[in-house]
């Protein structure tokens, strides 16, 4: 028996699924949030990760933080409280910037996990395949519905 | 019996750890707690250990630990000082190394702690004045020359440095630290051919240790302009904690986009397009510059061969 460091992730039957988070990460600009959030709770699931409840938690916060923010703006803009060029512009920056600091939050959180998974010889896959068919697939997720509201959350971008 | 026990196994982690041997030290001590769960000096060389592998959180927490089950001992205080240092949590690491220092045990390499953390708080003076103690405790202490040769170069002073650094090296010819230093004494002579001896020695002796790796680096990026840019920003970055170095980045980003969409508003399409492309360049060769120059190092790296006299 051994003394269990917090940072240890535990053993998962997902092991042999682990990417390292910088693929998730390269996911939400090339692909979309709707392929890099979820990718990074999986990911988390799979390594077994110590943080997996802060990480769900964070995917959710993204997921909600960016509908809510959405909703404001398009909101305002509906209103005609929003004017059209700059300040629309400036308005759907700011959610991009909300949803690329939660992108790169999550994978600052799991890459400390990951550190420590690698350390004791966790498996880790090549994620080109999926980041490929996640930009092939890009453009037909996001035209599933042409509501602003599903658009700004499910794209990506930088 | 079962003190004793833990004391060898404490003993033994000591010994790898020196041996850059983190993980083995690791489990040493797992194995010492596995006994006593709720042995102070146990969890404080625990996280040693942790820091020495750059597991800072789980180190973090194993120190704070240490100090809830034992907050009279000056060496847990010493451990929680290098620890919150690490986590640039400089108050309470310097409210730590005082205790280390006031309980009458202020050894040198307590002292050389407490200025590595008025260094980052940015008061050399007080940094230099503590060094300057540990050097009246232990004359010959490699760490504490060290940190002065650090202080010294950082401070333009080149000659200094290369006295204090060859005093460190002649106290201990092995210290990773003082080879390091060593390196960055003589890129600043110029010296690359030197600096890259000091780098590979390092790096001989612990494959991963971080600032060896950092000195080879910053050899080889002097001579590539095109990687030395990235490697310089890198440096700069992280120089921060997390928090602040994702801010960075966002920053970085938000000031780039409010650029391209004032000057498409205002007409200068050329201009918004020029800065566009350029963002996108800055984000491709940001990404693609550490793997390649993870690639150059392996490379490099895979090129070391001892000495046969060695």
């Amino acid at each position: 028996m051994s003394y269990q460091i917090a940072d240890e992730p535990t053993e998962t039957s997902l092991g042999a699924y682990v990417v390292r988070p910088t693929a998730p990460l390269l996911a939400a600009m090339v692909c979309g949030s709707w392929l890099a959030w979820p990718w990074f709770a999986f990911n988390a699931i799979a390594m077994g990760s110590p943080t997996k409840r802060k990480e769900l938690l964070i995917v959710a916060g993204a997921f909600v933080g960016t509908a809510v923010l959405a909703m404001l703006v398009i909101f305002l803009a509906r209103g005609g409280y929003l004017p059209p060029g700059i300040p629309t512009r400036l308005a759907v920056l700011g959610i991009v910037t909300f949803k690329l600091s939660m992108t790169y939050y999550m994978s600052v959180v799991q890459e400390r996990t990951f550190h420590v998974y690698e350390y004791y010889g966790g498996s880790v896959r090549n994620a080109g395949v999926v980041i490929s068919l996640g930009y092939y697939l890009r453009s037909a997720v996001i035209g599933v519905s042409d509501d602003p509201l599903w658009i700004i959350i499910v794209a990506g971008g930088i | 019996m079962e003190e004793r026990q833990i004391s060898v196994l404490l003993e033994q982690a000591e010994v790898q750890r020196r041996l850059a041997n983190h993980k083995g030290a690791i489990e040493l001590v797992q194995k010492a707690l596995a006994i006593d769960p709720t042995h102070a000096h146990a969890h404080a060389a625990l996280a040693f250990c942790l820091l020495d592998a750059r597991r800072l959180p789980a180190a973090g927490i194993e120190i704070r630990t240490a100090l809830a089950l034992e907050g009279n001992d000056t060496y847990i205080h010493y451990v929680a000082a290098v620890v919150m240092t690490a986590e640039r949590k400089l108050d309470d690491a310097w409210a730590h190394a005082l205790i280390a220092l006031d309980e009458g045990h202020g050894d040198a390499i307590t002292h050389v702690v407490a200025a590595e953390i008025q260094v980052l708080k940015g008061d050399n003076a007080r940094a230099k004045e503590l060094l300057l103690e540990a050097l009246e405790l232990e004359a010959d202490n490699c760490d504490a020359l060290t940190e002065l040769a650090r202080l010294e170069l950082n401070a333009g002073n080149r000659a200094a440095a290369e006295e204090h650094i060859e005093l460190a090296l002649k106290a201990d010819p092995s210290d990773r630290d003082a080879h390091v230093v060593a390196g960055y004494v003589a890129l600043a002579k110029g010296d690359d051919a030197a600096a890259e001896q000091h780098a590979r020695f390092v790096l001989n002796q612990e494959s991963t240790h971080e600032a060896g790796l950092k000195l080879f680096t910053a050899v080889k990026a002097k001579r590539s302009p095109l990687l030395g840019v990235w490697w310089r920003w890198n440096t700069w970055v992280s120089l921060r904690d997390d928090r602040r170095q994702i801010a960075l980045l966002i920053g970085t980003f938000v000031i780039a986009r409010i650029l391209i969409i004032v000057t498409d508003e205002l007409g200068y399409e050329t201009l918004s397009q020029f800065l566009s492309y350029g963002w996108l360049g800055f984000c491709a060769y940001t990404w693609f510059a550490p793997e390649l120059f993870r690639k150059w190092l392996e490379n490099e790296l895979g090129t070391v061969k001892l000495d046969p006299d060695y």
